[in-house]
């Protein structure tokens, strides 16, 4: 990685780690405030690509591992790893790196509007959270005891609040990928 | 904004050697799962807890840190209650408990500087592949330390401006800004990390 490589992956960490300390967003048709600080995942992937993207997570990962209040509501320590839900939290990493995989690869500056929208929705959806269940919930169920199947399909409760921030992700990625494009596109 | 979780002390677990913690940690995690004796998984979890009671931090605080991860433990121990039986669910929950609360324990005893020690101690096999250089982790850890409060900083100028033209705060007008603010930034900071020659490369 090149120093700016480095910088960008640091920058985008501390995006993260903003968006956890900002207070929750709440949507009028949706009951339940969600916290930014998952979409910082998906933006990861969408923005600086796959590699970037994961190193970035990473990092925050690492942030919390280190003793570090990084998560949002000051959240941080080994603690976190040792509850149940710390599958969703190391899964951001592959999730990142899935979503940034089918961005490079979907998303072309020749596109219509229309399909760099289609591109980035699918890239949220299939990495930050197709990948990040599917880590959290193996993590979960080996953590639970006998309950997995139903601890499992409880957490699917969080999935519409995953869907708005995918559709965030996908507006706020496309901007800027027109402002300022980082994404390493592949052909 | 963002200081370590490590509270200030002389108790035996500050004395404590980051990796030795961290080994036996690793060693009680793996092992509880191999225990099922729901009176031998109370007594580990009251030995737990006074050892991060031992810590010296403040029972409000300790409280205050491992709340959300209990809260979660102890909503998978009552899906095992109610699907299984009492027993699974004390396993659980005390299997769970134990561990945070040990973990909370290395947290609060072990300063940021002491887990990087040992975090570059784990890179030096990838550092001899030439796969990753512990000094570049270090940088980004302390670039995330040094930016974050300024583009929190710089949230709150984005929403200012937003009010003072009289627009409605919507997430998406704040955060395009806000993130290609920041990344704009990245050119300058990594020239100024090379004339200084940090990296030497």
């Amino acid at each position: 990685m090149s120093t700016r490589d480095i910088v960008l992956v640091a920058l985008f960490a501390a995006i993260i780690v903003v968006l956890g300390m900002l207070p929750p967003i709440t949507f009028g048709f949706i009951p339940v405030p969600i916290t930014a600080q998952s979409l910082g995942v998906m933006l990861a992937g969408c923005i600086l690509g796959a590699k970037r993207g994961a190193a970035a997570c990473l990092l925050v990962v690492l942030l919390v591992a280190i003793g570090l209040p990084v998560l949002s509501g000051g959240r941080g320590g080994l603690a976190v790893f040792a509850g149940p839900t710390a599958g969703y939290l190391v899964g951001w990493i592959a999730g990142a790196f899935v979503t940034g995989l089918i961005a490079e690869r979907l998303v072309r500056d020749s596109q219509t509007e229309f399909m760099q929208f289609a591109s980035f929705f699918l890239a949220a959806v299939v990495g930050g959270i197709g990948v990040v269940y599917l880590l959290g919930i193996a993590w979960l169920s080996f953590m639970s005891g006998k309950a997995f199947v139903e601890t499992a399909i409880a957490s699917l409760v969080f999935i519409p609040g995953d869907l708005i921030k995918a559709v965030v992700a996908m507006l706020a990625a496309r901007a800027v990928q027109a402002g300022y494009p980082l994404l390493p596109i592949r052909t | 904004m963002l200081t370590g979780l490590d509270i200030e002390g002389t108790t035996l677990l500050h004395r404590t050697s980051a990796r030795l913690k961290l080994i036996v940690l690793f060693a009680v995690a793996a092992g509880l799962f191999a225990v099922s004796n729901v009176w031998l998984l109370v007594a580990f979890a009251i030995i737990a807890a006074g050892l991060y009671a031992s810590t010296g931090i403040g029972l409000r605080e300790a409280f205050r840190r491992v709340r959300f991860v209990l809260f979660t433990v102890l909503l998978v121990a009552l899906a095992n209650y109610l699907f299984h039986s009492l027993s699974d669910a004390l396993a659980v929950l005390f299997r769970l408990g134990t561990l945070v609360l040990l973990a909370a324990a290395v947290t609060a005893t072990t300063t940021v500087s002491a887990f990087m020690d040992e975090i570059a101690v784990l890179l030096r096999p990838l550092e001899r592949l030439g796969l990753l250089r512990a000094a570049d982790v270090s940088l980004a850890v302390g670039l995330v330390l040094r930016f974050a409060p300024e583009i929190l900083a710089r949230y709150g100028d984005i929403r200012e401006a937003h009010r003072a033209r009289g627009l409605r705060a919507r997430p998406l007008g704040v955060l395009v800004p806000l993130v290609i603010l920041t990344l704009k930034d990245a050119d300058t900071i990594a020239m100024a990390i090379d004339a200084r020659g940090f990296r030497r490369q």
